[in-house]
């Protein structure tokens, strides 16, 4: 997992409200490999749906550069940019956003709308991935006949419809209740791990970050440096008094319950 | 919901657009006959007033009229009759003013009563009578075909067989009231005064008169009335020698009763001129419903296009994160429009039929609603003629239930609402292609 299928450089954007700007992002830099399963956490108002929306060519940055499949994004005119949305990108948001009126089968074959695939060739895909979501058997339910935890299946089956290099996933588990965010993100680990897909997560919940194999920090728009966050810098924390591995946002070791000093 | 109520809207419009022009098709077509008969018979009573204005009647008996019998149980049958000697015709042709000629035209003719006689029982105020009666009366007429052709001396409502044609011979056309006195159709011989003729036509007598029509050398041969004749049409080159002339000729000829028509003139430009009324009143109403369509189809039209274009804003609008999520899963500007454009389509389709379902129900009373009615002669009233007219046919205009919807008025209809689906939804949809994700995502 050497390539790099997502790179950013010195990434801004510059938010102006009546006479003020606020800067949302500032000198983001980030690299993400193929293969690997990136969390990004921070307070809300960080920036961090920001980023994400950036990444996923919803939103312009300011200034910098965004590389993805080695293609400068930022410099695709708007009329092209939903080539890059639909082929490389595959999009999970908090709230689902599946299409009320469509079964779960049709909202997973809509990204191949005007693709040029047969009705066959989308049916057959849409299938074999909601079976890869476990939903294989409630494909014409509307998304209502649903619950969350199976409308987030049926959003993340769809995001992977067109076989994106990197799935963006923005607080997919915010509407979840806790069985269920545990449900999902270990769906997005099984993607990760035995279908090699490429994940950028956003969330403020610690405990579902630490699914991934790496967690960034970002606040005030600003990816906390290495050498800012000092012994946390470490992608692998142990706690001092048993040993075991420990979070960066833990404030008590979840093992043996001993306070965490700063 | 709100697509049914645009589906109703679109409808209605629709059905305007297709009942009026077949409403005004309907119309146009009576109108168009209306139009052309009155023109036909504005144009006959031209002549028919040139004519009249121009003729003046010489007969060798008082008018007609009284003629059937009279009071006290006499009868009269030739008994009274006198005849002028035909050389009268070329007298008066050559009638001078100041040295011009001014007759145009002299057509001689001879009644003479038949000799047979009928009975017949009237009432009268003294009791029951009976009354003898001449069976028939033969007029003999100039069976020349320029005169034929220019002046109606022979009857024209022919019901059986034709009527007579130039230089006739041994033929009769005889009214429908003697078709039992002779027993006798078309086709058939029928003996007058020893001498057979061939019945070659019937007519319809407007009146109780019992007539024979025949060549007037004929009637003169078997009336025994050789070179005599009963009654003259003279005819002046202008209306204004009218009068002159009748004088000459009632100072020439005082055995002669003389007849001008400046009388029925009068009453035939009346006549005309409400004729006239009539049709100028018949083509205004057809371009007022020509120009009132017109301006309910652009009025529908607009109709039903802001229909669509507003309801294809409004929904565009509440489909905002619809469209934001589309285009986060890739969907291209186009894609999102032609959604859209679909959409807009479809509505115009469905309402499109149902206004054909809506416009094939209302048609009729839409359109005699929309289309203001014709005054013909200011209601039932006729004029009424009081001289033999040319039979014409007014077509009524109050009969609007012909409204039919032509298939290629349907067709018609569908496509044009197709089309302003498309149209309608064309902005809206360049509108909803044009949204920026991410703020469509977050639109609630």
């Amino acid at each position: 997992m050497n390539e790099t299928v997502l790179e950013t450089e010195k990434l801004d954007k510059v938010y102006k409200l009546g006479g003020r700007s606020i800067r949302a992002l500032s000198d983001v830099n980030l690299q993400v490999k193929k293969g690997d399963f990136v969390s990004i956490m921070g307070p809300s108002g960080s920036g961090k749906t920001t980023l994400l929306n950036i990444l996923g060519c919803l939103d312009k940055p300011t200034s910098g550069r965004i590389i993805l499949d080695d293609v400068d994004v930022t410099t695709v005119p708007e009329k092209e940019l939903y080539k890059i949305r639909r082929y490389k990108i595959g999009f999970v948001f908090q709230t689902f956003n599946l299409l009320p009126y469509l079964s779960a089968i049709e909202n997973v074959e809509l990204p191949m709308e005007g693709t040029g695939k047969s009705k066959e060739e989308k049916l057959k895909r849409a299938r074999e991935l909601l079976k890869l979501v476990g939903l294989a058997e409630r494909e014409n339910h509307k998304p209502l006949r649903l619950s969350a935890g199976e409308q987030q299946r049926v959003a993340i089956a769809r995001a992977l419809a067109n076989g994106p290099s990197i799935l963006l996933a923005d607080e997919p588990t915010g509407n979840l209740d806790a069985k269920t965010k545990y449900e999902i993100v270990r769906l997005l680990g099984k993607l990760n791990t035995e279908h090699g897909t490429t994940i950028v997560m956003v969330t403020h919940d610690n405990a579902i970050a630490s699914h991934a194999r790496r967690v960034l920090f970002i606040n005030d728009g600003k990816m906390l440096s290495k050498e800012k966050m000092g012994l946390f810098a470490k992608e692998k924390l142990t706690c001092p008094a048993c040993g075991r591995e420990i979070q960066i946002t833990h404030v008590f070791c979840p093992h043996c319950g001993r306070k965490l000093s700063n | 919901m709100r697509t049914l109520l645009v589906v109703i809207a679109l409808g209605f419009s629709i059905a305007i657009m297709i009942s009026i022009p077949a409403g005004i098709m309907a119309n146009q077509e009576s109108m168009q006959t209306l139009s052309e008969n009155l023109t036909s018979t504005i144009t006959t009573m031209q002549e028919e007033i040139n004519k009249t204005a121009t003729l003046i009647e010489c007969s060798t008996t008082p008018n007609q009229g009284m003629q059937t019998f009279r009071p006290g149980g006499g009868f009269f049958g030739g008994v009274n009759e006198t005849f002028i000697n035909e050389s009268i015709v070329d007298e008066i042709y050559s009638i001078n003013v100041s040295g011009v000629r001014v007759v145009k035209d002299v057509i001689p003719s001879l009644e003479k009563s038949s000799s047979e006689n009928i009975t017949e029982t009237i009432t009268t105020p003294f009791g029951n009578r009976t009354v003898y009666r001449s069976a028939y009366t033969i007029i003999g007429v100039c069976l020349n075909s320029s005169i034929i052709s220019s002046y109606s001396i022979l009857p024209t409502n022919i019901t059986a067989g034709e009527n007579l044609s130039e230089g006739d011979s041994c033929y009769v056309l005889i009214s429908s009231n003697l078709t039992e006195y002779f027993e006798a159709g078309v086709g058939d011989t029928i003996t007058i005064n020893g001498e057979l003729f061939t019945v070659k036509g019937i007519f319809e007598s407007s009146s109780q008169t019992r007539t024979v029509y025949m060549n007037i050398s004929d009637a003169q041969r078997i009336t025994g009335l050789t070179g005599e004749i009963s009654k003259l049409y003279v005819y002046v080159v202008d209306s204004s020698y009218a009068t002159q002339v009748a004088d000459v000729i009632k100072a020439a000829y005082p055995e002669l009763y003389v007849t001008s028509y400046q009388d029925r003139l009068e009453n035939l430009q009346q006549m005309q001129s409400m004729y006239t009324q009539t049709l100028s009143n018949a083509e205004s109403s057809i371009a007022q419903a020509q120009s009132t369509a017109t301006q309910v189809i652009i009025i529908a039209v607009a109709a039903t296009s802001l229909i669509v274009l507003f309801v294809m804003l409004y929904s565009v609008r509440e489909r905002t994160k619809e469209i934001g999520i589309l285009k986060a899963i890739g969907f291209s500007n186009w894609n999102v429009m032609s959604q859209f454009m679909l959409e807009g389509v479809l509505i115009g389709l469905i309402g499109g039929a149902t206004g054909v379902l809506i416009g094939s129900t209302i048609a009729p009373f839409l359109s005699s609603f929309l289309i203001p009615q014709i005054n013909l002669f200011g209601g039932t009233q006729r004029p009424q003629a009081s001289v033999q007219m040319p039979s014409t046919n007014i077509v009524g205009l109050q009969s609007y239930t012909t409204v039919t919807l032509s298939p290629e008025l349907i067709l018609l209809a569908l496509g044009a609402a197709v089309l302003l689906g498309a149209i309608g939804s064309l902005y809206p949809a360049w509108r909803a292609s044009k949204i920026s994700p991410i703020e469509a995502l977050r639109y609630e």
